[in-house]
């Protein structure tokens, strides 16, 4: 469980970043972390793993206080998967790479060999083994990101901003990964902006402006909100604008799939 | 470290030195550093330091000012040290007191020498820096190298705490161990590092060659740098204080206490 109590952050040069933030997420729950730019999205993820120490309040990661432990110690716990994998990679080869985090959290050496290559079966990595990290392409980077995570298989992962750079097909498998890691019951926070991304995963929301959280609510009820959402610079998914273009012929505005809305025009054209 | 770079870096502002002519300023910051250079003594550097803070409290620069010499204190703890240490072993030195008057001297002079080009740094854009050292006539290829220096500095220090924060995410520790050991967990970082460099310099070689950089020698500028009343002003006070303390020190030379 995670829980941030009145949480004020302030960067050395003077910049509010996190104003005021009262949070609870509770085990094996899945969350986005919306807003726009310069909203306290990362930062309020750096603050998970104890990267960042709350000026103000308490940050409470299973009734830990972050203040209290190391970043190595509470890593442990919560893995953090950042923006961009190019500020990782230092490794000759991919195996290395894995290991590395591993090889500092001290398993043994056996230990170490069965995660690493669960992680690379986990994420399709399996023909690049040898490979550098620096000549893997963007995607497979990102791959290769959330596998050095996975592989020391934390309760909490936390995800910023992994759709960006990313083909359709790759969302697609990364939307696979969440579920099933979910499914397994981990913690997954993820900020983003990718309204159409996020549609699909239907969590709970949590809107931020300017170090505020300005809403926290299950997706349906987010994206319907459009004065919100206008206000945090996000468009609706392109679903909910068609329901609402359908409404005339008595289609309820709602975050459908796109097969449900398909059956629902269907039931209201045949009325 | 960081703390000097913070000192150098500019910061916006509309002050009469922020107004005042590039090359004014850098004649004002060249003048600074000439007398703490010809002048020993410790009068005439607090004289120095009080102007260049006096000039930093003008310019409402004076809390990124202080941050310079804040952080250049191990610096100048080094000087002290280096000079007092090296000359209490060497035979037939003057006085402990005298060693220690002057290894001050020699420490206290470092603030106003480094501080003097501060004020320059902290009130003038990339922009104007360029036009400067173009106006002294130094080939363009080498300002621009220059002003993309200071310009991806703070990219460079963010850079380098976001590499930090990721390998401390996977379990690196960076203060653990003896000296040597810490040096080798210095390898994380250091790799994405240079290699994010050097990705960030091929680049800005190609959008250069895209806007077909170097194509002509002669290099304009859309805002000339052009002398005001005012600028001539403080050039001429300028002068007349490097004047004075040459008079002073070389030609017909008085005791400062």
């Amino acid at each position: 469980m995670i829980r941030f109590e009145s949480v004020e952050y302030i960067y050395p040069n003077g910049v509010k970043a996190l104003d005021g933030i009262d949070l609870e997420i509770g085990d094996g729950e899945i969350v986005t972390i919306m807003g726009e730019n310069g909203a306290g999205k990362t930062t309020l993820i750096k603050h998970l793993n104890g990267l960042l120490k709350p000026v103000k309040g308490k940050v409470l990661i299973d009734g830990i206080d972050t203040r209290k432990v190391t970043v190595a110690s509470l890593s442990k716990k919560v893995g953090i998967v950042f923006q961009n994998p190019d500020d990782m990679f230092f490794s000759e080869n991919i195996w290395e790479e894995i290991a590395f985090a591993l090889r500092n959290f001290g398993y043994d050496e056996e230990v170490v060999k069965r995660r690493v290559e669960n992680a690379i079966n986990f994420m399709d990595l399996a023909s690049y083994v040898d490979k550098s990290p620096f000549t893997l392409s963007g995607g497979e980077k990102k791959r290769l990101a959330l596998a050095i995570v996975l592989a020391w298989s934390p309760d909490i992962i936390a995800l910023d901003e992994p759709t960006i750079g990313q083909d359709i097909l790759q969302k697609e498998k990364l939307l696979q990964v969440i579920k099933l890691l979910n499914s397994q019951g981990k913690t997954i926070i993820i900020s983003s902006h990718d309204v159409e991304f996020i549609a699909d995963l239907k969590p709970r929301i949590i809107l931020m402006k300017r170090g505020k959280v300005i809403a926290d609510g299950n997706a349906e009820e987010i994206f319907l909100n459009e004065e919100l959402l206008k206000s945090c610079n996000l468009l609706p998914p392109q679903l909910i604008t068609l329901s609402r273009e359908l409404e005339f012929i008595g289609v309820r505005p709602r975050l459908y799939s796109p097969r449900e809305l398909a059956a629902e025009i269907m039931t209201r054209l045949q009325r | 470290m960081a703390a000097i770079l913070q000192g150098l870096q500019f910061y916006p502002g509309d002050s009469f030195i922020h107004r005042l002519d590039p090359r004014a300023k850098l004649l004002i910051s060249t003048t600074f550093l000439f007398i703490t250079l010809i002048y020993v003594e410790v009068t005439v550097t607090t004289i120095i330091i009080v102007a260049e803070a006096l000039l930093a409290a003008i310019s409402g620069t004076m809390r990124r000012w202080i941050k310079t010499v804040y952080g250049s204190i191990p610096f100048i703890v080094a000087v002290f040290l280096m000079n007092y240490l090296v000359r209490m072993f060497i035979p037939g030195q003057p006085p402990t007191q005298v060693i220690l008057y002057e290894s001050f001297a020699a420490a206290y002079r470092l603030i106003a020498l480094l501080a003097s080009f501060s004020i320059f740094f902290l009130t003038t854009t990339p922009e104007e820096i360029g036009m400067t050292l173009t106006k002294l006539k130094i080939p363009y290829m080498y300002v621009f190298a220059f002003i993309s220096a200071i310009r991806f500095t703070p990219i460079l220090a963010e850079e380098l705490q976001t590499i930090m924060d990721s390998q401390r995410s996977r379990g690196l520790e960076l203060d653990k161990g003896n000296p040597l050991t810490r040096l080798k967990r210095y390898i994380p970082i250091l790799v994405p590092l240079i290699v994010n460099v050097l990705r960030r310099s091929y680049e800005l070689a190609e959008a250069m060659e895209v806007k077909c950089f170097g194509a002509s020698k002669k290099r304009t500028y859309l805002k000339e740098l052009k002398l005001r009343p005012r600028d001539l002003f403080v050039i001429i006070l300028t002068l007349i204080s490097i004047s004075i303390s040459i008079y002073f020190k070389f030609i017909n030379p008085i005791k400062i206490p």
